[in-house]
């Protein structure tokens, strides 16, 4: 076997090495651009104009968006995003790092317990949806089933009507944030990973020093994550707009009405792909891209003012 | 207060690490437990804590019996080898921790930081985080931190290990000067031997989870119980040879005798011995010998190292003599 030349210029750098490294960058690159880049400046440009995918795409200048300002719906559908993402987002972090610190312990069961909170991530998002559908049946669904135990003539315990998940506005976008918390397999791996490469001696330190279970969890291990769940806040809203798409389409199908359950995700497809509104729609993904922005910024500000004012 | 441990045991799983260990350590008396890697000096260091529990025997702190006690509840103080600093807060908030999480008011707290920080020389620290400190501040932090509760007792799980060899040495002085001052029990866990020597009122030698021996300095140095301490102590380590091999006539036959290396004189007369190689260690050399069959080291000043052939000399108050069979002295 020939000895690799030990003064040989790093591969790299000679053009056939820059020839291997733009043809194995290549289906990535081809990607980025044809599935995000180039949508994305088709989105942007049709946002100004009118477009049914059969005529030809006419300019309108702005009137999309003064049309989407005067929407009830897109409205409706906007504070519906802003709701979820400030109720939901908070809601799945908390999961995420209170199975990560319930799970972080060697003890039997726990590789079982972490594969069972990592598992409905990776579920496929209709099939879960669906499963929540029957979860969800107010008349024959498990948890109002388990809710009317104790309770007589399909009353709960407490003498109260069960939620009616699918027909009551609130109780159906309740229902929308109870399933995005049970998705939060990544955040829990990474607050898992995040909490195990902690020192032991810190904890070993706080128990000599008989530091409380709350003041072992304030003053040490939430600072010490707090970044990791800054990151997770930050991708954790961006998600938001997602999230709630599928379970909006297969399980409440953005009802009860009035659009109880419409996000800004589900007006958008309904408007591209079943009103063949596509301008429309650009207009509206241009004002979730917007918002999502603005809302990352926000945190960003907010967490980096935290960390300068964080009382010592 | 004093520390005492009665037939302390602690297993993990099948594997007994602590072998039933008596030892006390007075008041205002640091105690050094000596010992290689694996021989369990952490694991009672632990034990001694709380941090691990002991599957049989006693500790006592005072007249108190904190077996059973969690590790909060004993009053004591622990300096982790890797200084175990939150790198999340101020030297200062670092110092305080063990009393603002016993409910201490802030301004207190804050106060008694400070002077413990002026007490171990880094009260000019007290804002900066451990991100920004050196070994050395890390150390004389978590010092300050050990300190400032004022415990019963202080353990010190090899707190010089980490440092280079000059911080080494200047802490070590430092430590024994802090101990002098503010004195209290002290268990000090080391693997170096000269740290041992300098720091201990007392050494105790640990091997596999038993203590071989348990005595001053001096003791330790000139009088070691076993083998293994004779050896363990001491660099280059203390030569063993069959009392009728080479050096025959120094003791009974039968048994071994231990020469320290510094023991050995070379020169003209004597046993003959043949020298294999010298290795110099600043104004020391080390000659490594072969008499008959045994090899045997020697520390002599690097000025008069010998030529390929040289004869050995040993006093007789210089030898040791050690049963074979159990390795104890004779």
């Amino acid at each position: 076997m020939k000895a690799p030349q030990e003064d040989a210029p790093p591969r790299s750098t000679s053009p056939r090495g820059r020839r291997q490294l733009g043809f194995m960058l290549a289906p990535y690159a081809l990607g980025l651009v044809g599935l995000v880049l180039l949508p994305a400046a088709a989105t942007l440009g049709f946002a100004f104009a009118d477009y049914d995918l059969v005529q030809p795409p006419r300019w309108t200048g702005t009137a999309n968006f003064t049309e989407l300002a005067g929407d009830g719906i897109f409205r409706t559908a906007l504070l519906n995003s802003l709701v979820f993402a400030a109720v939901a987002v908070p809601l799945r972090l908390a999961v995420a790092l209170g199975l990560a610190l319930l799970l972080h312990r060697r003890a039997r069961g726990v590789g079982t317990a972490r594969t069972a909170a990592a598992l409905p991530t990776a579920v496929p998002e209709v099939a879960y949806g669906l499963l929540w559908l029957w979860l969800f049946n107010p008349l024959y669904g498990p948890i109002n089933q388990l809710l009317r135990v104790g309770g007589e003539n399909g009353l709960t315990a407490l003498g109260r009507t069960p939620p009616q998940w699918l027909t009551d506005p609130t109780d159906a976008r309740a229902a929308i944030i109870i399933m995005s918390l049970f998705t939060v397999g990544e955040s829990f791996l990474v607050l898992l990973a995040a909490r195990l490469v902690l020192p032991p001696e810190v904890y070993e330190l706080a128990a000599i020093e008989d530091a409380t279970p709350w003041d072992v969890f304030r003053r040490i291990t939430f600072p010490l994550v707090a970044p990791v769940l800054g990151l997770l806040l930050v991708r954790d809203t961006i998600l938001s707009f997602q999230v709630s798409f599928v379970p909006a389409l297969v399980v409440t199908d953005g009802g009860p009405p009035p659009y109880a359950t419409t996000y800004l995700s589900l007006f958008v497809y309904r408007n591209a792909f079943e009103y063949l509104r596509y301008g429309y729609a650009s207009a509206a993904t241009i004002v979730m891209l917007l918002l999502t922005v603005a809302a990352v910024m926000l945190q960003w500000r907010l967490l980096r003012r935290w960390q300068r004012l964080r009382p010592r | 207060m004093s520390l005492r441990l009665e037939g302390v045991r602690v297993t993990h799983g099948a594997h007994e690490v602590l072998h039933g260990l008596d030892l006390t350590v007075a008041r205002d008396e640091l105690l050094v437990v000596l010992g290689p890697s694996g021989a369990g000096k952490s694991t009672l260091l632990r034990a001694v804590a709380g941090l691990t529990a002991l599957s049989a025997g006693r500790v006592a702190i005072g007249e108190r019996d904190v077996t059973g006690l969690r590790p909060g509840r004993r009053n004591v103080a622990m300096v982790f080898q890797s200084y175990a600093l939150f790198p999340h807060l101020t030297a200062a908030e670092n110092i305080a921790f063990g009393l603002i999480v016993r409910d201490v008011p802030k301004a207190e707290a804050a106060e008694r930081a400070r002077q413990a920080a002026d007490t171990v020389g880094c009260g000019h620290l007290l804002d900066r985080r451990p991100g920004q400190l050196s070994g050395g501040e890390r150390q004389r932090i978590a010092l300050a931190r050990a300190l400032v509760r004022e415990p019963d007792v202080f353990l010190l799980d090899e707190p010089l290990s980490n440092l280079d060899a000059e911080l080494r040495v200047e802490m070590r002085a430092e430590l024994k000067a802090l101990h002098a001052r503010v004195g209290g029990a002290t268990l000090h866990v080391t693997h170096d031997q000269v740290e041992a020597l300098v720091l201990g009122d007392r050494i105790a030698v640990l091997r596999e989870g038993r203590i071989e021996q348990v005595g001053t300095p001096e003791e330790i140095w000139q009088t070691p119980a076993t083998t293994f301490v004779a050896r363990f102590v001491g660099s280059p380590p203390m030569n063993l040879l069959p009392a009728d091999g080479p050096l025959a006539g120094l003791a009974p036959a039968g048994t071994l005798i231990g020469i320290r290396p510094g023991a050995l004189r070379l020169g003209d007369d004597g046993t003959p011995a043949r020298v294999e190689r010298v290795e110099v260690v600043g104004e020391d050399a080390h000659v490594y010998l072969r008499l008959g069959e045994y090899p045997v080291v020697a520390r002599i000043p690097s000025a008069g190292r010998p030529g390929a052939e040289t004869h050995v000399t040993v006093r007789d108050t210089d030898v040791h003599v050690f049963d074979p069979t159990t390795g104890k002295r004779a």
